[in-house]
């Protein structure tokens, strides 16, 4: 180390940059081509399903940030979800605004309910801050099965007497087919969302954050302004999870979001791979096809909860990087024993 | 310039530091005492996490008092670890960038700065190599390279040299010297290696049991009885 020469003075990057761009160029042409295809051939079950899966990889998003960003462990990420969707069914219904400023104003209400419960993130961590947002879940399910969810009456509630008025979908996408597509869409600008502020400037403090408080002190970085983004961010996502969850459905129930979901969100995010972006959508997959496929075997769906305790199980005790990792994993391994071209294994 | 005024910590009914005044303005400083002297307190105090008791501190003559903490880093005071505290899943010059982002960068292109400052500690082959990867050593430089990017007044190293190999331990020591004239800044230096400090510190502040014991040129610190006593713990032959 001590002689720097010229030449270890020149660098490249460890990847070709133009080989990475194609390779991602493929997979999201893949990923359109398979959505369009899919929501082509889907039964109308189904395709309400994989609407459901898909807004929920958003909520699973929203507790991978807080995760693997911050190492924080949010239990209250599923009731924000209720928190966006109330709040997009009320303005949905009491302003007749287009679907679009609906999520957003989910999105916001939630972000803001994020703020609140991320506040003791502030002084704690780990077990506690777990306890607490877990509190706060429980909090809101209280208020969400007390008041239930608006659907087209008067008043601050919007609870109507009669008939439930279904919320308006978006002009775009009437049908279940592109209510799909147009979920599939709103999925992608999440993860671009998220990824745009890891590659950026909070991403970077947030890793010194995750290293050590102290490390975060000594570089500069203001933790309190950058943990409350960081659960106004997961907020946001949740909120617009939620909004597309009363999209898909056209109104919710007032019932269906209780702390254990929050847990089981949580749990999957974890099994699904909290670190990797394949994660939230193999935990949206779980938490909503993988019950609809037992279903569809004529098996009872809550099977599903016993084989996703023995999932993080396994998770906790063998595969850290969840079902992505090992997916990572196993497609190392097996570029490393089929070299298609020289220089394709590494 | 570093003017300790009077500065106590104390921890409970422990006394971290006790009423130490020293007026430190040597480009790069020596810090050594026996375990518990209080070197790794006075950092803290330097660095905000500590607050002291009584006392004050000022470096270039503005009351440290004043500054929060998070603005620290921005006003010039850096520090590494005694434990290492490279950010695993940042890139060497993710690391660098994480700390550029909260402090000035005079305009400067900000890549440049991130090269240099790899540059100085010669990491630029491992720009793109993440914290994960990077040896014990290589963490140490990006640590420095961290602490020196951005007009920093005063960069503060705990312990720097512990574990290090031969050819690793002369490499540092050119980079410690090579701080004061590559970014303007002071250096502290804690370390236990009466070698690392004597070959790179101009002068040498002595800490046992908080207070100062001496101060003063390094060989003739070293030299002195009394320190020669606080670190071998020879009884001083009474009259």
């Amino acid at each position: 180390m001590s002689d720097v020469t010229d030449e270890t003075l020149t660098y490249s990057l460890p990847v070709d940059s133009r080989k990475v761009r194609l390779k991602w160029l493929m997979t999201a042409l893949v990923a359109v081509g398979a959505v369009y295809v899919l929501s082509d051939a889907m039964s109308n079950y189904w395709l309400r399903t994989f609407i459901s899966a898909a807004a929920l990889a958003i909520g699973s998003l929203s507790v991978s940030v807080l995760f693997a960003q911050l190492g924080m462990v949010s239990l209250a990420q599923f009731a924000l979800l209720g928190v966006g969707g109330w709040f997009a069914l009320r303005v949905s219904h009491g302003l007749g605004v287009p679907f679009e400023l609906a999520i957003l104003a989910g999105g916001v209400a939630a972000a803001a309910f994020g703020l609140v419960v991320g506040l003791p993130a502030l002084r704690m961590r780990g077990l506690y801050l777990a306890i607490i947002t877990l509190m706060m879940a429980g909090a809101i399910q209280v208020l969400i099965s007390a008041f239930g969810f608006p659907d087209g009456g008067a008043g601050i509630l919007g609870k109507s007497t009669g008939a439930r008025v279904m919320m308006a979908r978006p002009f775009l996408a009437q049908t279940d087919e592109a209510y799909f597509r147009y979920v599939a869409v709103v999925l992608v600008l999440c993860y671009g969302l998220v990824l745009l502020h890891v590659r950026g400037r909070p991403g970077r403090a947030w890793a010194m954050i995750r290293r050590s408080e102290v490390c975060a002190l000594a570089g500069g970085v203001h933790i309190v302004a950058y943990k409350v983004w960081a659960f106004a961010l997961a907020g946001f996502l949740a909120g617009v999870a939620g909004g597309l969850l009363a999209g898909g459905v056209g109104q919710l129930d007032g019932s269906a979001f209780p702390a254990s979901q929050s847990i089981m969100l949580f749990a999957l995010t974890i099994v699904g791979g909290a670190y990797s972006w394949m994660g939230p959508l193999i935990a949206g997959l779980m938490l909503r096809a993988f019950p609809a496929l037992l279903n569809d075997f004529h098996v009872d769906g809550n099977i599903a909860t016993i084989v996703f305790g023995a999932g993080l199980l396994h998770a906790l005790m063998t595969a850290p990087k969840g079902i992505a990792g090992q997916l990572q994993d196993a497609a190392k391994a097996l570029r490393a024993k089929f070299p298609g071209k020289p220089g394709a294994a590494r | 310039m570093i003017e300790i005024e009077d500065l106590t910590v104390m921890f409970g009914g422990v006394r971290g530091l006790n009423a130490l005044t020293a007026t430190l303005p040597e480009p790069v400083t020596g810090l050594v005492g026996p375990n518990g002297a209080g070197k790794t307190t006075l950092i803290n105090v330097l660095s905000g996490f500590v607050r002291p008791t009584i006392g004050t501190v000022k470096i270039d003559g503005e009351n440290l008092g004043g500054i929060a903490l998070h603005k620290r880093a921005a006003f010039g005071i850096r520090r590494t670890f005694q434990n290492e505290q490279v950010v695993e899943n940042l890139t060497a010059g993710g690391n660098v960038t994480a700390v550029l982002d909260n402090v000035p960068t005079d305009r400067r292109p900000r890549r440049d700065l991130i090269e240099a400052a790899l540059g100085f500690v010669g990491m630029i082959p491992k720009l793109h190599v993440m914290g994960a990867d990077l040896n014990a050593y290589e963490r140490r430089l990006v640590e420095i390279a961290r602490a020196t990017v951005g007009r920093p007044r005063l960069v503060m190293m705990d312990e720097p040299g512990a574990g290090l190999s031969q050819d690793e331990s002369e490499h540092l020591r050119s980079v410690i010297k090579g701080i004061h004239g590559y970014c303007g800044a002071q250096v502290l230096l804690v370390d236990h290696d009466v070698d690392l400090i004597s070959a790179t510190c101009v002068a040498t502040l002595v800490l046992d049991f908080g207070s100062r014991i001496a101060y003063g040129p390094t060989t003739a610190v070293l030299a002195d009885p009394r320190v020669r006593a606080a670190y071998l713990g020879v009884a001083e032959e009474s009259a």
